[in-house]
């Protein structure tokens, strides 16, 4: 997988950029809130089609016009594909269209052509933070591999609106028991699509991570459970309908899935240490690099933004090992500190600052 | 902006009521108005007063109708035991186009949107419920879009009917996954029509 051009008009502030990375390592150094996380985040919408940083498309835009366009070429098992995401603001908020070589496309059908692991100081809290960042780990790592995944997930929020709308109504007395059995039923089906593909990704991703944990950490054991929704959804549906019209929302379904990772059989979200739960987290990261690979039979472009200077000892060797191996690493960093004298000299280095990139060297 | 005069505003502002018609084109289709012949512009809003006055909706099935029943349903050439569930008159054409289908109507004028407020009784389900019960109805194929709405429409259709007494079925996959009826093309509607299957 290859990035081979990106250019971008009115992102953030990036104005106007054309950039030509390398197909292996390019390093883009630069001040803080000079253009690097806006960089990868143009990146990485092109392979999720949203941008992993905000929920509120028209956030991207810049201030030189009313919209913003993102486009790329990239390389894809030998085949060029040209990719564009153009939003333009409506109010407060942007209408998308996207295009797939000048074809325009649906949303939930651009992943998968381009795809992308990206690792940002977001994700240190993978362990730590609430559940619903490790749904998003699993979401990004799934819409590029899963056929029909984004699809689904996209149908399952719109169930849930739907469902919940539904049972507001209920709750004020409108009646409509019947119409929620027909939403309980699509809620069971799309719901499944998306928990078969989550249980099976965690059992792929497992022995990846707890190998790579396991080398970083001197034999510590990693271990991920999924935990989805009960065994028998339907009656778990069926059950909650009492409390699910008190709130007016619904308590069961994937969206609160979470994952459970254990050190040694404790967990770690509770019990590990901050040096632990990093090393989980790096692991984790590797892993789902590795599951996209396999899945893909070709690595992901990696995007490591700002995360090896948060890293030290084995747990920053690991990714630069990582790093060294074949394809194409994007990598942003304020100081050139932390990488070792040979990556430099065998990478692109490139210089940002106020929304412009030039070669450095 | 210079202020336009007041005909010409009104008009912009109805043409960029239509769906799909942003102010953009409003402006441009106005000023083609503008510029066409009387003749032109004035038989355009006289077929928009005519299909207002003259069309309306068949009192069986909610298809367009000229009179108080659509053409389909005055035919005696049609097989009243087989009936096809539509979310628009113009899924209904699609079906028709495709010659696969010789079975009476019911267009559902929408899809079960609780969001919007749309249950079945705006889509008047309680009619087609009548309908299968009196007029010897033996299939009902549910022909709604294969998107959420679509699907649970069909869900909720498939639960209400086959309690009284018929088979239900669905057009067989082969439509565009998540996709309207409307755009499948003849062939592949076809094929999903005579291969449609029991949920
Ligand atoms: N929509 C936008 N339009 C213009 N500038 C923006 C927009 N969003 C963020 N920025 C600017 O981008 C900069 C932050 O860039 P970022 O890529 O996060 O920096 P860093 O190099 O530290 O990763 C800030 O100066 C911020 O003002
Ligand atoms: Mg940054
Ligand atoms: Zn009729």
């Amino acid at each position: 997988m290859l990035l081979r051009r990106l250019q971008l008009r009115n992102h953030r502030n990036y104005a106007h950029l054309d950039l030509t990375p390398g197909p292996g390592v390019n390093l883009f150094i630069g001040d803080n809130g000079q253009g690097k996380t806006n960089l990868l985040e143009a990146v990485a919408m092109l392979a999720l089609s949203a941008s992993p940083r905000t929920r509120r498309d028209n956030e991207v835009v810049g201030p030189v016009a009313a919209a913003t366009r993102i486009e790329a070429e990239v390389e894809s098992g030998g085949i060029v594909i040209e990719l564009a995401i153009a939003l333009t603001v409506e109010g407060d908020r942007a209408r998308r269209v996207i295009e797939v070589d000048g074809v325009r496309r649906r949303a939930f059908d651009l992943p998968g052509h381009f795809r992308v692991t990206l690792f940002w100081p977001d994700d240190l809290g993978l362990i730590k933070g609430g559940p619903e960042l490790r749904r998003r780990f699993l979401n990004q790592m799934l819409v590029q591999v899963e056929p029909g995944y984004a699809r689904a997930l996209a149908g399952l929020k719109r169930v849930l609106e739907q469902r919940n709308s539904q049972l507001k109504r209920m709750a004020a007395g409108d009646g409509g028991g019947d119409v929620l059995e027909a939403w309980n039923e699509e809620l069971i089906r799309i719901g499944g699509e998306v928990s078969i593909a989550r249980a099976r990704a965690v059992q792929e991703l497992e022995p990846v991570a707890a190998r790579c944990h396991s080398e970083i950490a001197s034999g510590e054991r990693l271990e991920i459970e999924y935990l989805g929704p009960p065994a028998n959804v339907a009656e778990a549906v069926h059950n909650s309908l009492a409390e699910d019209l008190r709130r007016g929302s619904t308590s069961i379904g994937p969206h609160h899935d979470d994952l459970r990772v254990l050190l040694d059989g404790r967990e770690a979200r509770a019990y590990g240490s901050q040096g632990q739960q990093r090393t989980a987290v790096v692991s984790l990261k590797l892993a789902e690099a590795a599951l996209v690979a396999q899945r893909t039979g070709e690595r992901p472009v990696l995007l490591l933004d700002d995360v090896l200077s948060e890293l030290d000892g084995e747990r920053r060797s690991a990714l630069l090992r990582q790093v060294a191996g074949a394809g194409q690493v994007i990598i942003t960093s304020v100081e050139a500190g932390p990488f070792p004298p040979e990556l430099i000299s065998s990478a692109r280095v490139w210089t940002v600052s106020g929304g412009e990139i030039s070669t450095c060297g | 902006m210079p202020q336009l005069p007041e005909p010409l505003e009104r008009l912009i502002q109805e043409l960029s009521r239509l769906p799909g018609i942003g102010p953009k084109t409003a402006q441009r289709l106005a000023f083609h108005l503008l510029r066409a012949d009387r003749q032109r512009a004035e038989s355009l809003a006289l077929a928009i007063g005519d299909v207002k006055a003259r069309i309306g909706y068949c009192e069986r099935c909610y298809n367009i109708a000229e009179g108080s029943l659509c053409a389909i349903c005055i035919s005696t050439r049609r097989d009243a035991s087989l009936l096809c569930v539509v979310e628009s008159a113009l899924d209904l054409l699609a079906v028709e186009r495709t010659s696969e289908f010789n079975g009476l109507y019911f267009v559902l004028h929408g899809v079960i949107s609780p969001i919007d407020g749309i249950g079945p009784d705006q889509l008047h389900m309680p009619q087609l419920f009548d309908r299968v019960r009196s007029e010897g109805v033996v299939e009902v194929i549910v022909a709604t879009d294969a998107d959420i709405e679509g699907e649970a429409t069909a869900v909720y259709l498939q639960r209400a009917l086959i309690p009284l007494g018929v088979t239900v079925t669905r057009p067989a996959h082969g439509l565009p996954v998540g996709g309207d009826l409307e755009y499948a093309d003849e062939l592949t509607l076809a094929r999903a029509m005579a291969g449609r299957r029991s949920f």
